[in-house]
């Protein structure tokens, strides 16, 4: 999980890095609504879609073979529901599940892997998303590798301690792991209570300061409006053939 | 179970974050409340804890395991609010990040596990808190607060159009259950654990209520789920109920009926709720 969140920065710059979150945001909505209210003949849509999306990928320079493997992670919930909906007679809405779900999951990674994640959360927050929330979600994207790493050490120590050696006694394992998880629980809170002090020391009054502003460029307001363009235009087209 | 982008109808994802997105916005704001900048640290830092919780592994049963899934355990140890506003940090950290959940299912998302997976995680805590049922009282909200997610997400699933025969939906409730029973035993476990170690941790919710109202209160939890639930799967019999056609588009009368339905029960609730305080007053 740990390896899925890092290896989406390790990778050259391209054009869609350099836009404004607010604008790849702005079109990710629309390709998404776009998606999502598409009704009849939707395997015509997603092909469309999907070459767009492709094409995007290229553009961008994001590995077209990484991104179709890291939007398949939704592909084990989706196959679950396909395969009711087929089983219940129901085979067209089952296909469309699966587009839908995989080409909106396609067009968030190419979303997040070109935007860091500091510049997302601030473009959410012109969004209207609350700055208190923006800011307890950029602390735990901060202190999940630590806390994390915490909890792996924890685990190997109690598997070198024997912890899995003996599965009798699950009354009492599943106590331990509950004593393991209070003991990660007090170590974060105190944590938390340190990095508290050490950021006033450091003159925090409540706000993030940022040293590189956002700005909203024109490219920003034409690419917002290019994609978004393209993929109202794609979709009446592929409706309009079909 | 987080619901990805492509399966909720447009009119459940646009009233579902219409109505998540101001909810969340307000925990925010309450659980801001009094303690200002030294809660921005600790509600991250929990959150952080929460997503690391996920790799202790519980032993269950012959070769399985299952995790925290921690809505209960932060309700009852920062307070509701502030477990809203970590949860839906994490839920937005799933689903950009992840891809663990969609951007326009965020709101059902949010609604589901953050807001009202929280609340109804808290509810038996506040009620019986103090009390001598208390670890009952633990192990009821973390169930509680599974199943209500689950059963909820179940009802926009089936809202949205995407059909399941009666046998699967039977399997998948039990599954719902056994999963809800063992964040039960999870969040008892970890809280006790936490209690022994420093008592501090834990809040204690303000007073016990009596043991008849907090029963009703919890059976309409209850209720208003397997409500909610048959409205989403026969719409047909509520509007047979209530001799209503809403309208002739299938979604908007599906997606109506549902409201009417869960209008009705919160009603009924409020009345039958009205009635069992006067009576113990």
């Amino acid at each position: 999980m740990l390896r899925r969140m890092l290896e989406a920065r390790a990778r050259p710059q391209g054009p869609l890095d350099r836009r404004d979150a607010r604008s790849k945001l702005a079109a990710l909505l629309v390709f998404l609504v776009v998606i999502s209210t598409a009704r009849y003949a939707f395997p015509a849509t997603a092909a469309v879609m999907a070459i767009l999306l492709a094409a995007a990928c290229l553009w961008a320079k994001v590995p077209l073979a990484e991104a179709l493997r890291r939007a398949a992670v939704v592909l084990p919930f989706t196959a679950f529901f396909a395969i009711v909906c087929w089983a219940s007679g129901d085979a067209e809405r089952a296909i469309a599940l699966a587009l839908k779900s995989y080409l909106s999951c396609l067009a968030v990674w190419l979303v997040v892997a070109t935007t860091p994640m500091p510049a997302l959360l601030r473009g959410f927050e012109s969004f209207g998303a609350p700055r208190f929330l923006l800011m307890v979600a950029q602390f735990i994207y901060r202190y999940l590798f630590v806390i994390a790493e915490e909890a792996r050490a924890m685990a190997l120590a109690a598997s070198a301690r024997g912890s899995s050696a003996r599965a009798d006694f699950r009354i009492l394992r599943f106590r331990a792991a509950g004593g393991a998880l209070a003991v990660l629980f007090a170590r974060s809170y105190q944590r938390a209570d340190e990095i508290h002090r050490a950021m006033l020391a450091r003159g925090f009054r409540g706000r993030m300061r940022s040293l590189d502003a956002p700005r909203f460029q024109l490219a920003d307001a034409a690419f917002a409006a290019a994609a978004s363009l393209i993929a109202v235009g794609a979709r009446l087209a592929a409706e309009r053939l079909v | 179970m987080h619901i990805p982008d492509g399966f909720l109808a447009p009119p459940v994802w646009a009233t579902l974050d219409a109505v998540a997105l101001p909810a969340v916005a307000l925990a925010a704001r309450r659980a801001q409340r009094g303690l200002e900048d030294a809660r921005i640290p600790l509600l991250g830092v929990m959150g952080a804890f929460v997503f690391a919780a996920q790799m202790i592994n519980f032993p269950v049963g012959v070769g399985t395991s299952g995790h925290l899934v921690g809505g209960a355990l932060l309700a009852c140890t920062l307070g509701p609010a502030s477990a809203t506003v970590v949860m839906a940090a994490i839920l937005a950290i799933q689903a950009l990040v992840l891809q663990d959940g969609g951007i326009l299912a965020l709101g059902a998302n949010l609604l589901n596990m953050a807001v009202i997976g929280v609340l109804a995680g808290y509810l038996p805590y506040r009620l019986w808190g103090a009390g001598r049922l208390r670890k009952f009282a633990i192990f009821a909200g973390g169930a509680l607060s599974v199943l209500a997610s689950a059963v909820l997400a179940l009802a926009e699933l089936l809202l949205s159009g995407v059909r399941m025969a009666p046998s699967v939906l039977g399997l998948s409730l039990a599954v719902f259950l056994v999963s809800a029973l063992l964040e039960g035993a999870i969040t008892l476990a970890v809280l006790q654990a936490l209690e022994a170690m420093r008592p501090g941790f834990v809040r204690r919710p303000a007073g016990g209520a009596s043991l008849a109202l907090g029963a009703v209160a919890v059976a309409a939890v209850l209720l208003s789920a397997v409500g909610v639930l048959f409205a989403s799967t026969a719409p047909d019999g509520i509007e047979r109920v209530l001799g209503v056609a809403v309208a002739d588009a299938s979604w908007l009368r599906k997606a109506g009926t549902g409201l009417v339905g869960l209008a009705v029960l919160f009603v009924m609730c409020t009345v039958f709720e009205r009635f069992a305080a006067k009576r113990s007053a």
